[in-house]
């Protein structure tokens, strides 16, 4: 090989790597959409009506916007929660527990200091979030890094925990008067507004696409997340110890980075996010807490972090495609009679393909190498 | 007070509520002792509880049901043994799809087939296999009415699992097959230079797992509960692998461990049952089998050893 090639060659390897990175997860989300599409013909449903009317219930109309936003808020941070331990090589599977505990901390403050106004109030009740979901992970945390007990089954167990006791205080202590197991609503201080409740009715009328329903501001406080996880994990040595950890932890603890120290912040700082999820919910759509308050948007996380290959920034695309999936699934069911749990084993697919995707990449960059060293 | 909790019911209820818990505890030790590891238990045993009572409500026939859930069992644990033995793809992410999987599989077949979310309609069920006579008063009749809860007054699947953790642990441990199996957990590149394949053990290893899981999901329908319902293994797969790492991956200790939990599960039942007497609110006994499964963890993990090979994929020399 001659040297001019060499510089094309490089060029063509960093384009590459570029397209492996947003293609990929796009290809294992189009073959989720696939494979989800011949169980919905298999059973005997019209799979070209059923993505119409989840397409018309997650994008169709500003308001069907809203409600994919809605939806995308709690997902971006429990992906982003995930996509935090993962990339410190841990899974926190248990978000779900530590967004429960996050709405029940954002909901008890909230009712005690109903007086405060909004711009202490909200700060309040977003940091009490946070630090409650990151207690909820604190003790699998401490058991992983001094004992190794893992993670996996311990943070699940505190989500079973987690969920009894916000059952429990809902129908017991913190239980408004009345027949519902339900606390009493917030004060409008500690509420996250809607989106379209910030403009005029006249700029509304003229502008017909702020018109966005039931999407919150919580949107907002997910982005800012996601960008402030990024450059933590980028610029900062909490986030170059956390992915020195996640990427060779007998490395890292050699090159003097405390690995146990590590894993218990990951995981905290995890939770915190996770709880985070928790406030958002409750400050922006329900206004109150009951037990049924999230529906799995824990477990969702999981599905959000890997398809956005643990990236900050990836985590809002990835949240808002399953946030529209969620979105559109009402009208999916109502219109197309597909029964909504379609959704959850699209998920489930979309998390098989990034998973089984990792051999296909292994094998492109291998080629690669091959052709480099060759070429060298 | 305590005359009302502990009774040789509680005992017997222990006993039935540990036999899910140790099948798929079992399963994860054979699993595991093979190099892969098994996080998708919860999901199998729930495909297992709905294809199990799909079969019942279909024929009318429990032992036909059984056999279904044994076979859905394994067939989605296929699944997680070609993405984690031949894909090579991350076994905890792999487990974490077939839970998801199983969840939105039995939610949407249930509609799909019988219209609506939810329960099932109530299924045939396997009846306790002995059925003595109680003889009358005296000592002598007590003793006799704890020896019968505890020991006759269950159905077949619980004494299957008795039978299944001895010979479990007997062939991992005293045969042939079983110094293969666990070699393929501890040094597969061993395996592979003896010329025996990596990926069929490892295979034969998740199918049975996978039918050990579903079996547990059979039990929970077929034998305790008499119908399905959505997201009923409520977590027992995860509580399992604690169990299986509580019994030091063996089968007797996989049981042993499972029967502790059942109890955690008995007396919380109990104690609902009991709560014009004993007042404290009845989610504070449903969290207990969670909370001890944490103790038992915290308790124990730094004296257990995992398989060295387990959770990494073979990759063929």
């Amino acid at each position: 090989m001659n040297e001019k090639r060499e510089q094309p060659v490089l060029v063509q390897r960093r384009w590459m790597v570029a397209a492996q990175k947003i293609g990929a997860p796009l290809i294992s989300a189009s073959l989720a959409v696939v494979v989800g599409s011949l169980i919905i013909w298999a059973s005997g449903y019209d799979p070209r009506a059923a993505f119409i009317a989840l397409f018309e219930g997650s994008f169709g109309s500003p308001k069907a916007i809203g409600d994919t936003l809605l939806k995308a808020t709690p997902l971006i941070l429990t992906g982003l929660a995930v996509a935090y331990g993962f990339r410190a090589g841990l899974f926190n599977i248990g978000a779900e527990g530590q967004l429960f505990l996050g709405g029940l901390a954002a909901t008890w403050l909230g009712l005690s200091l109903a007086g405060l106004p909004w711009f202490l109030l909200i700060p309040l009740m977003l940091l009490a979030s946070m630090l409650a979901g990151a207690a909820w992970a604190f003790v699998p945390a401490i058991l992983k890094a001094r004992i190794g007990a893992h993670e996996v089954i311990t943070t699940m167990m505190f989500t079973y925990i987690g969920r009894y006791l916000v059952s429990y205080l809902v129908i017991g202590p913190l239980k408004a008067p009345g027949q519902i197991p339900q606390t009493a609503e917030l004060p409008d201080a500690g509420q996250l507004s809607r989106i379209q409740a910030l403009f005029s009715e006249a700029t509304l009328a003229s502008f017909e696409f702020l018109k966005l329903g039931r999407g919150h501001l919580g949107i907002v406080v997910a982005v800012l997340a996601a960008v402030l996880v990024w450059f933590v994990l980028k610029y900062t040595t909490l986030g170059y110890e956390n992915r020195a950890v996640g990427f060779n932890p007998w490395a890292s603890q050699t090159a003097g980075i405390s690995v146990q120290w590590t894993t218990v912040k990951a995981l905290c700082i995890s939770g915190g996010l996770a709880g985070l999820a928790g406030s958002t919910e409750v400050m922006g759509v329900h206004h109150r807490l009951f037990d049924q308050f999230s529906s799995g948007f824990g477990f969702t996380g999981i599905a959000v972090a890997l398809l956005a290959k643990n990236h900050p920034i990836g985590v809002i695309p990835a949240a808002l495609l399953f946030g529209a999936l969620a979105a559109g699934a009402g009208r999916m069911q109502f219109q197309a009679d597909v029964p909504q749990k379609i959704v959850l084993i699209i998920q489930a697919l979309v998390i098989f393909f990034v998973a089984a995707e990792e051999i296909v990449l292994w094998f492109i960059r291998r080629r690669q190498k091959e052709a480099v060293s060759h070429a060298g | 007070m305590l005359g009302d909790i502990i009774t040789p019911d509680l005992f017997a209820s222990a006993l039935r509520m540990a036999t899910p818990l140790a099948l798929a505890a079992i399963g994860g030790t054979i699993c595991e002792r093979a190099g892969v590891v098994n996080i998708a238990l919860e999901g199998i045993m729930l495909t297992g509880a709905f294809f199990g009572t799909a079969m019942v409500l279909l024929t009318g026939s429990p032992w036909l049901g059984v056999i279904a859930a044994v076979a859905s069992g394994a067939g989605i644990s296929a699944v997680h043994a070609f993405a984690s033995i031949n894909l090579r793809s991350n076994q905890v992410i792999s487990g974490t799809a077939i839970n998801l999987l199983a969840l939105g599989l039995t939610g949407f077949l249930m509609e799909l087939w019988y219209g609506h979310p939810g329960t099932t309609d109530p299924i045939k069920v396997l009846r306790p296999i002995f059925n003595f006579e109680s003889p009358g008063g005296g000592a002598i009749a007590e003793a006799w009415r704890w020896f019968d809860s505890i020991v006759f007054s269950h159905t077949p699947i619980v004494y299957l699992t008795i039978l299944i953790a001895i010979v479990a642990q007997v062939a991992i441990h005293r045969t042939k097959w079983g110094l293969r199996l666990r070699a393929l957990g501890e040094h597969p590149r061993a395996v592979d230079t003896v010329g025996v394949s990596v990926y069929r053990g490892r295979w034969v290893a998740v199918l049975m797992s996978g039918a050990l899981a579903g079996l547990a999901g059979a039990n929970l329908t077929i034998e305790q509960v008499g119908s399905f319902t959505e997201n009923m293994t409520n977590g027992r797969g995860f509580i399992a692998l604690a169990a299986n790492i509580f019994g030091r991956w063996t089968p007797v200790g996989s049981y042993l461990a499972s029967l502790l939990f059942g109890f955690a599960d008995a007396l919380q039942i109990k104690l609902q049952i009991l709560r014009g007497v004993v007042s404290i609110p009845p989610q504070l006994f449903l969290m207990l089998p969670y909370l001890l499964t944490v103790i038992v963890l915290a308790g124990v993990i730094g004296r257990a050893v995992a398989p060295a090979a387990v959770g990494e994929p073979y990759e063929k020399g």
